[in-house]
């Protein structure tokens, strides 16, 4: 009797432990989450895509802000899955790279604009908690990430535009 | 040619349908979007009803040309988008109405779970009686939609009937609060949706997942294998590099939950002390190389791209993550000097 109720026990604690982790990242995570949330998809709606989307395509033309700047704001507007619509107004030639720079840019914005992914914030999250378990601060580590990924995006989209010139046969 | 009508219903799990596929001379390709592999379940549809199998990896078609759509979507983006363009879509995973495009997943236009076992011919009797069961619905939709129209109506006559005044100052200001406190409102009901829908569910499969890790002594080897290539530049590059080869990206990236699932678990390094906080900023970018990589198909369709860019398009941003992923931590190791 006494092995089975060991036994019991030592189940039920493997979920205690998920249980604690659980609710840690529940009021750890979520209310701060949810505000900041709630205020950048305000901002969204109020500025409304249309508006957006004619400030976004006069960036098009420049190679540096088309994988930059132009993502960014996608990413940031209408979020992932539908900011990839954006590339509706990129000549055809760039939309593969333009997709690889908004795609990439959908978690590094999330350190700092978490509505943008919302769905996957825990690439980020997941790091940021256990640096915030450790006691250090997420700031530095959230704009940094934005600031790198924006980078990262830049140079991805040339390096596929490249990539996809020579497949394709253009020439530039 | 001659098209035959099949009916698909929702496996165990699943959710919706069950749905009448009826191809038409038009309508008549099944477009697949399931990674690497062509789902057993597109090919069958496709031999049932006679219509052309198209691997949505490798090419596209024009959405009014698509009869039926397979994905193996795990809940984030692709058992939406389909819906959303008004494609019936059949997802082979047992995924219900969830994520971003929840409110376009619906039961008349969306099937989950199915497997090969699902799919049968509809004679045509029962075709017909299923369609006139639709056109029912249809009806009642209508009908539905009468209700709010003439409200919609209402309001737009009182709001003519307002416009001959010239509104007062009050006035005005009292509509641009209510104009502005509803966009609140919705935000508000977005940021909650998202919470329930998404983030809550993850939460508990991963805190359940890190709970037996940790408790089954797992973790103790996690630690022991994975830190140590965590607390070097080599190993982080290392691991950019396989997330980025071109045949596993694609398998690694759907839904990030294994990007998430990994930076959790790093995450619980990162807080015992395990790996050095400096680390944190390459690591990020090292377990991320794949994302975004078994969408690229739909995320370019989705920016209205030609099926010929979609061809050269795939393959053009898998080789350039085997260059950039471990550049990118590169990068951000040099940026994460002086952080912590």
């Amino acid at each position: 009797m006494d092995v089975i109720t060991n036994i019991a026990q030592g189940f039920i604690g493997w979920f205690t432990t998920g249980g604690e982790t659980f609710t840690g990242w529940v009021t750890g995570i979520i209310p701060q989450v949810v505000c900041l949330m709630t205020f950048m998809n305000s901002i969204v709606k109020l500025v409304g895509e249309e508006k957006v989307e004619s400030g976004a395509k006069k960036m098009t033309k420049n190679a540096i802000l088309r994988y930059s700047l132009f993502p960014m704001m996608a990413d940031m507007f209408l979020a992932n899955p539908m900011a990839y619509t954006f590339g509706r107004f990129i000549d055809e030639k760039y939309k593969p790279a333009f997709y690889d720079a908004c795609v990439s840019f959908c978690h590094p914005i999330t350190g700092l604009f978490p509505h943008a992914n919302a769905g996957e914030l825990f690439v980020y999250m997941g790091i940021a908690q256990g640096l915030q378990k450790a006691g250090y601060e997420l700031g530095g580590l959230a704009v940094r990430y934005f600031i790198v990924g924006l980078i990262v995006i830049t140079i991805r989209g040339l390096v596929t535009e490249r990539i996809y010139f020579h497949l394709a046969g253009i020439k530039k | 040619m001659a098209y035959r009508n099949i009916k698909i219903t929702k496996g165990s799990a699943g959710f919706g349908g069950p749905l009448i596929i009826e191809p038409t001379e038009t309508r008549n390709k099944v477009l697949c979007v399931t990674g690497q592999t062509i789902s057993p379940v597109a090919k069958k549809i496709a031999e049932m009803t006679g219509c052309e199998l198209v691997d949505g990896f490798k090419t596209t078609v024009p959405d009014d040309q698509v009869a039926v759509a397979v994905v193996n979507c795990g809940g984030t983006a692709r058992c939406g988008v389909y819906p959303r363009k008004h494609i019936m879509t059949v997802n082979v995973e047992p995924v219900g109405a969830v994520g971003p495009l929840a409110q376009y997943i619906t039961e008349d236009i969306y099937v989950s779970d199915v497997s090969e076992k699902n799919l049968s011919y509809t004679d045509e009797t029962n075709a017909s009686a299923a369609k006139s069961a639709a056109e029912e619905l249809e009806a009642a939709d209508a009908a539905g939609d009468n209700g709010p129209k003439t409200k919609d109506q209402a309001k737009a006559d009182v709001a003519a009937a307002q416009e001959g005044q010239k509104q007062n100052l009050v006035t005005r200001i009292g509509v641009g609060v209510g104009h502005v406190v509803n966009k609140f409102f919705a935000a508000g009901r977005d940021s909650i949706d998202m919470v329930i829908r998404n983030i809550l569910p993850f939460m508990a499969f991963t805190s359940t997942l890190l709970g037996i890790i940790s408790a089954s002594g797992l973790g103790n080897v996690i630690a022991n294998t994975i830190s140590p290539f965590c607390s070097t530049l080599p190993g982080m590059i290392f691991i950019s590099f396989i997330c980025g080869l071109p045949f596993l990206s694609p398998i690694l990236g759907p839904g990030a939950v294994i990007a998430q699932v990994v930076g959790t678990l790093l995450g619980a390094e990162f807080a015992k002390g395990n790996i050095p906080a400096q680390y944190a900023l390459p690591a990020l970018f090292a377990i991320d190389a794949q994302v975004g990589c078994d969408f690229i198909p739909v995320g370019l369709s989705l920016g209205e791209a030609e099926p010929d860019t979609i061809e050269m398009g795939v393959p053009a941003v898998l080789y350039s993550r085997v260059i950039t992923g471990p550049l990118a931590v590169v990068i951000a190791y040099f940026f994460s000097i002086g952080m912590y």
